[in-house]
């Protein structure tokens, strides 16, 4: 709780991000493939060969444009006729070119989608591929239950996934399968140093005297104590001044799943990722009658 | 249920005959904050040199492992307070924008409430008192005084210009009740505590007159400065001390080549007048929002082997400065922090600031961070020590602009690069040399976190940002004592003694926890 709320107070120092949340008026033209699964998957090659000798794939930032997708950052150009406008005319005093002769508008519409998928998580531009195939992947050759829970299987060390493609961005899942330091360095790039840390599951050994260590994945600590979930899948409760505690530098998460993986089984790994979603909850508060009540 | 009945006692108590009225002045002789008792927390600082340590020693470093909780109040529809608690005559009084609640010191049990609508939030740091009046910032611009023993409107004047006052607790000195804010830029208003009267303005926006200071833009209009932390006050000289804010536009300074007086100054202005006696600036030509808004503490002791009346402050920047405060001369500046590189080094008292580290578009690594190497969390000063603890905060940061042109807006992370992360300390300083005598690691603590309150009874007391209270020993950092109040701490801790008994009290979020010794007898 207190790491969550922590990174909420992280998030309140980009004073920009609250200005990014709320939605800016669209008064331009609707753009006719907004939610168009096919038309954002053909969004993404035509980004991935126009798009991507300036800027990042999967909206990082590359060698010479910003990242289009980063957390955290705030976009002049928010709105979908904001984007196309971009694309077609370019941007004045920037080497961002106009793509107006060279791409119809349908196909800039179309980068349009892809971008503002992008935008949002991952679920909202998700990755082509077999889903099926990935899904045997994650729990077969890639052995990922043994860390982590979707939907109530597989085990309680790392973070629960169920929900992966509603909370991270595309770029993201695959800094998690492929850089070691991807929770601090985030969705990757070429500016790594534009990124904004993710929630770490720092490692800790933790030694009782006279019993041997307890390996795991520190889920909260003070000045005064620490709580542990061991790799045993159990909890531990430490109180400081009574333990010595080392804490590992290198996440438990693997990073070479580029590598132990073919590429159409990393493919349809992130595809399948890139879907994890529960469907989404009412916010705000509600009352529940039926209790005996005070008045 | 509980409030309505004390609001009909309080009525009661309002019109009580004349019998009861003298009772109640026997009991309560007005507390005064230019002549403090430390039963009492009269101020934001605790009193006018904002030394912030109580004399009280009930509590000892020998003892405070027994402390214990005496009650919670909580303050219905708040969170993140960051309210200093004001104690006069055994009753608490804790603050928000429009709103005051009298507390019974002893149990945490309401004795008047004051809202006036809309229920507010925000960053409100504490009321003052004075003559019996406590002092109520309003979100629609207006200025209240209050009878502190009933809650009861005194006066209620518009704030003068229409300006908006920010959340600082008000400086009650020399019968003016002194307040500031940041719209359209900084500035400080002083008026009569008594009657509501406007009496002055002080803005370090340098107008015509000051043409030194109007060369110091570059050409361009002076703007920006907030105020937004209260100040400290030296009868004796008669002068108040306060920090000054950042200059506009915040990140890009190409606009605005030159110093630009008085951002980030400790200014020192004539309390009758408001007008500048000095004025120290400790980052010039500012991009990375380095505010002097940390508290200047006043303290008379030997600086080199000669008596010095000194201005001793805990910058953003990362350095440590000693000034003296009679007349803002340079004493001495040490660095506080392992890593410092927003300056290529000194000319004489002056900093020179590094362009290379300016935000840029691709974003700039830059130590300290915005966030800063301390920030509005109070420091304290023990005078029987002579030491300077305060809230100092490791790492660094990455300043960002969204475009290279003038007037850019931006925001800025903390560093991902190992060694640069955020981590907070509760550091003590020798105040005349700056050296560090020790260091407490608030571990999980990274930002900003709360003030702190030395006591002659040796104890240090130090709240953690997520909700630790933690009572360290003065002398060594050792821990002594804790506890956790389960929420989020951004206000600093006062004590106060009632029938006897020394309190410690500390907002951790939306609730006042109130701390003493067990009950029967401390030894």
């Amino acid at each position: 709780m207190r790491i969550a709320l922590a990174l909420a107070v992280l998030a309140l120092t980009v004073t920009t991000a609250d200005a990014q949340r709320r939605p800016a008026p669209d008064t331009g033209p609707r753009n006719p493939f907004a939610d168009n699964q096919a038309a954002i998957d053909e969004g993404r090659s035509l980004y991935n060969s126009t798009c991507t000798s300036c800027h990042g794939a999967n909206g990082a930032a590359g060698e010479f444009g910003p990242g289009l997708a980063i957390p955290g950052r705030s976009y002049a150009r928010t709105t979908d006729s904001q984007i196309f406008d971009a694309i077609q005319h370019g941007i004045t005093g920037t080497p961002m070119p106009a793509q107006q002769g060279k791409l119809s508008d349908d196909q800039i519409w179309k980068i349009t989608a892809y971008v503002k998928g992008l935008r949002g998580t991952a679920i909202d531009a998700p990755s082509p591929g077999d889903v099926a195939a990935g899904e045997a992947v994650f729990w077969d050759k890639g052995d990922c239950g043994s860390c982590h829970m979707v939907k109530g299987r597989g085990s309680i060390i790392g973070p629960d996934l169920s929900n992966l493609g509603n909370l991270r961005k595309t770029n993201s899942i695959i800094d998690a399968l492929t850089k070691e330091q991807h929770r601090v360095y985030g969705p990757g790039g070429a500016q790594p140093h534009l990124l904004t840390p993710l929630p770490t599951w720092p490692v800790v050994s933790v030694t009782v005297p006279g019993r041997p260590p307890v390996r795991g994945v520190l889920r909260n600590e003070d000045s005064f104590s620490l709580q542990v979930m061991g790799l045993d899948q159990q909890l531990h409760l430490f109180d400081r001044s009574k333990v010595k505690v080392v804490y590992e530098q290198k996440s438990l998460m693997p990073s070479d799943y580029d590598k132990k993986l073919s590429k159409d089984e990393f493919d349809n790994l992130v595809a399948y990722l890139t879907r994890l979603g529960v469907p989404p909850q009412p916010s705000g508060a509600v009352h529940m009658p039926g209790g005996p009540e005070r008045d | 249920m509980r409030l309505r009945h004390a609001l009909v006692s309080g009525l009661l108590l309002a019109s009580a005959p004349a019998g009861l009225q003298s009772w109640a002045q026997v009991r309560a002789q007005t507390p005064d904050p230019a002549k403090p008792d430390p039963k009492d927390w009269l101020t934001y600082s605790g009193q006018y040199h904002a030394q912030r340590h109580s004399q009280l020693k009930q509590i000892t470093a020998a003892n405070v492992g027994r402390l214990q909780a005496k009650w919670v109040y909580h303050m219905t529809g708040q969170k993140d307070l960051e309210a200093v608690p004001i104690v006069a005559n055994g009753v608490m009084y804790v603050s928000q924008y429009n709103r005051i609640d009298a507390l019974d010191a002893r149990t945490g049990n309401v004795i008047w409430q004051f809202q006036r609508q809309p229920i507010a939030t925000g960053a409100q740091r504490g009321t003052g008192y004075w003559n019996n009046k406590l002092y109520v910032t309003t979100s629609d611009k207006h200025l209240l005084a209050l009878d502190a023993r009933n809650g009861s409107v005194l006066w209620d004047v518009e704030v003068h210009d229409g300006l908006q006052l920010a959340g600082q607790a008000p400086l009650i000195a020399k019968g003016k009740l002194i307040v500031s804010g940041n719209q359209p830029h900084g500035f400080i208003q002083a008026y009569d505590a008594d009657t509501g009267k406007y009496l002055w303005s002080w803005t370090p926006v340098p107008g015509a007159d000051d043409p030194t200071a109007l060369a110091s833009w570059g050409g361009q209009k002076p703007d920006g400065m907030p105020i937004w932390v209260s100040g400290s006050y030296d009868p004796d000289l008669n002068l108040i001390y306060y920090g000054t804010g950042q200059p506009e536009p915040q990140w890009a300074g190409e606009g605005r080549k030159g110093d630009n007086l008085y951002s980030d100054c400790i200014v020192a202005l004539d309390v009758d007048t408001g007008k500048l006696k000095w004025a120290y600036q400790n980052t010039p030509h500012d991009t990375h929002d380095y505010d002097s808004l940390e508290m200047p503490v006043l303290v008379n002791g030997m600086w080199k082997g000669k008596p010095r009346k000194m201005v001793l402050q805990a910058n953003r920047n990362g350095f440590y400065y000693i000034l003296d405060r009679t007349n803002g001369e340079f004493l001495q500046a040490t660095q506080f922090v392992k890593k410092v590189d927003w300056l290529k080094g000194w000319d004489g008292g002056k900093p020179i600031p590094d362009p290379a580290h300016d935000p840029s578009v691709k974003g700039t690594t830059t130590c300290p961070s915005t966030a800063g190497a301390t920030n509005w969390p109070s420091p304290t000063y023990d005078p029987q020590l002579h030491m300077f603890y305060f809230v100092a905060q490791e790492g660094c940061g990455i300043n960002l602009r969204d475009t290279a042109r003038n007037y850019a807006g931006t925001g800025y992370l903390e560093s991902p690069e190992e060694g640069k992360s955020w981590q907070l300390f509760t550091r003590a300083l020798d105040a005349f040399t700056g050296k560090k005598v020790w260091d407490y690691e608030q571990v999980t603590s990274h930002h900003y976190g709360p003030g702190l309150m030395s006591t002659a009874g040796g104890v240090l007391f130090s709240p953690e940002e997520f909700g630790q209270f933690t009572a360290l020993d003065s002398k060594t950092g050792k821990v002594l004592w804790h506890f956790n109040t389960g929420d989020v701490i951004t206000a600093s801790p006062v004590s106060y003694s009632v029938e006897g008994k020394q309190y410690v009290a500390v907002i951790s979020s939306s609730n006042v926890f109130a701390f003493g010794l067990p009950d029967g007898g401390a030894k």
